[in-house]
């Protein structure tokens, strides 16, 4: 790594990261610095409670409350339940990098996730205020469009934070192949443990026939991965 | 006789469109440097000389030009809007321009934070403040050839009474008009980033579909209604579905009773 890389001042680092830019990049992860952490958390929860706030607001306003709560939840319960594990496996996978650092790639990661997903909130605000008004009867077509923009945006952003991670891998690690490596195990722990908390934190856009509410009576009851296989199951039968 | 090869008249760089001066720097052309005063000078360099508007966006002028491209925006939109508006007359006169004034504006602020997304995403050096410059450019050049249809609108306006054909010609000018407004966003994007990326062209479809939504959102924009907005919340398709619906059924009605 290069010792001479520049710190970037954490809000004028926002526009480097999007850009990928590798010299800020680099230097995002070498120096830990407190109002830098705090920036990035904030970044998080802003982006992703902005999005959250618009997808939620077509059931109810207090969905859209409950959505501005969670979805900063997932995100940052990912990375901060993922961080021993994602700090164990860089050295590991042949990245020498600490236990700071590896939870600072991933959660610039999540800066980019959530930036994205907060310049989208206005996008899918605008799409909610137009879509015809909840009803318990006959609003199906109207979630099914809205859970299908959400799907785009969210894997959009995915997407485009995981390329700046797997950009940075490359350059930290100046290998390809533990760039890869290290990349789709941290993809992996994060889906697995992400998929899940959004699992027990449904509901998001709220199903038209069930009611608004934090978390489902069955929150804690299964899982994300069971209730795939069961639904893949039927549709077999 | 005529000298044998005469020289053919200089043409000043910069002064006509986007085309092969659009790689050279900004502002390496004295002219584009003359700096833009008001919303006179800034509707001339829009229409005539994009790069010096392109130059200034840059400059510490900057707010001056983008405040200057506002104006133009909104006093054009004003007047295509009232156009819109003589088709139906009465209420209609003050609310279509207020309608494509606000229509026009909101779904350029909604579409900002994800233009600058797509831009840093592709690269781009540009800030915050000059990508919203660019779109400033592109509802002023949009709006200011809006104004050149007007006339054309008008004659069709007072006679026609289909309000299906009125909408599909205001929105094909709307468009034509669009796509001139892009070529500058576009020009503007390859100055501050060298290309115009996958992404900013999926910000097109997007800023298309929204401001497409947003005339459903706003209606009746031609045609007149006993309320300013809408009660009724519609997708775009769907309200083009049902008014062309209508809109034959009133016609086989007519042809009835014209047939008795």
């Amino acid at each position: 790594m290069n010792p001479s890389t520049a710190t970037p001042t954490a809000t004028h680092a926002l526009p480097d990261i999007l850009r990928g830019d590798t010299k800020h990049l680099q230097g995002w992860i070498q120096n830990w610095q407190t109002r830098q952490f705090a920036f990035a958390i904030l970044t998080i929860v802003i982006g992703s409670s902005l999005y959250g706030a618009a997808v939620g607001l077509w059931r109810a306003p207090a969905q859209a409350c409950y959505v501005a709560l969670k979805m900063p939840l997932i995100l940052l319960g990912t990375a901060f339940g993922n961080a021993m594990l994602n700090g164990m496996m860089a050295p590991l996978l042949g990245l020498q990098i600490n236990f700071r650092q590896s939870l600072l790639a991933i959660l610039m990661s999540f800066v980019i996730a959530a930036t994205i997903l907060g310049a989208f909130s206005p996008l899918m605000f605008f799409l909610v205020w137009n879509a015809p008004a909840f009803s318990v009867n006959g609003s199906g077509s109207v979630h099914a469009s809205i859970l299908l923009l959400d799907v785009f945006v969210i894997a959009f952003a995915g997407i485009a934070a995981n390329a700046r991670l797997l950009k940075l891998l490359r350059e930290l690690s100046g290998s390809r192949a533990i760039a890869m490596k290290l990349f789709f195990a941290w993809i992996a722990v994060n889906l697995l443990l992400g998929s899940q908390l959004s699992w027990i934190l449904r509901p998001f856009i709220g199903s038209p026939g069930l009611p608004v509410e934090f978390l489902r009576a069955d929150a804690f009851h299964g899982n994300f991965y069971e209730a795939v296989f069961n639904a893949f199951k039927n549709f077999l039968r | 006789m005529n000298e044998p090869n005469p020289q053919p008249p200089v043409i000043p760089p910069g002064t006509l469109n986007l085309g092969d001066s659009a790689y050279a720097p900004l502002g390496s052309n004295p002219n584009e440097q003359i700096p833009i005063t008001g919303i006179l000078t800034a509707f001339e360099a829009i229409l005539r000389q994009p790069r010096r508007v392109l130059f200034h966006l840059t400059q510490a002028n900057a707010k001056n030009v983008i405040g200057a491209l506002l104006m133009i925006f909104v006093i054009a939109s004003v007047i295509y809007g009232f156009v819109a508006g003589t088709f139906s007359g009465h209420d209609q006169l003050w609310a279509a321009p207020a309608k494509v004034v606000l229509g026009l504006f909101i779904s350029a602020a909604i579409c900002l934070p994800s233009l600058y997304i797509f831009a840093c995403l592709n690269g781009s050096q540009a800030r915050l403040y000059e990508v919203a410059g660019l779109v400033a450019g592109l509802l002023a050049l949009t709006t200011i050839l809006l104004i050149g249809f007007a006339p054309v609108a008008w004659i069709f306006s007072q006679s026609t009474d289909s309000v299906v054909a009125m909408g599909v010609l205001h929105l094909s000018f709307w468009f034509i008009a669009t796509c001139f407004g892009l070529r500058f966003l576009d020009s503007g994007f390859r100055h501050f980033s060298g290309s115009f990326g996958v992404g900013i062209k999926i910000w097109t479809v997007i800023f298309l579909l929204v401001v497409l939504q947003m005339t459903t959102a706003l209606r009746p924009i031609i045609g007149r209604a006993p309320t300013f907005l809408p009660t009724e919340k519609k997708f775009f398709l769907s309200h083009w579905s049902d008014t062309v619906s209508d809109s034959n059924k009133a016609a086989g009605k007519k042809s009835d009773q014209d047939y008795r």
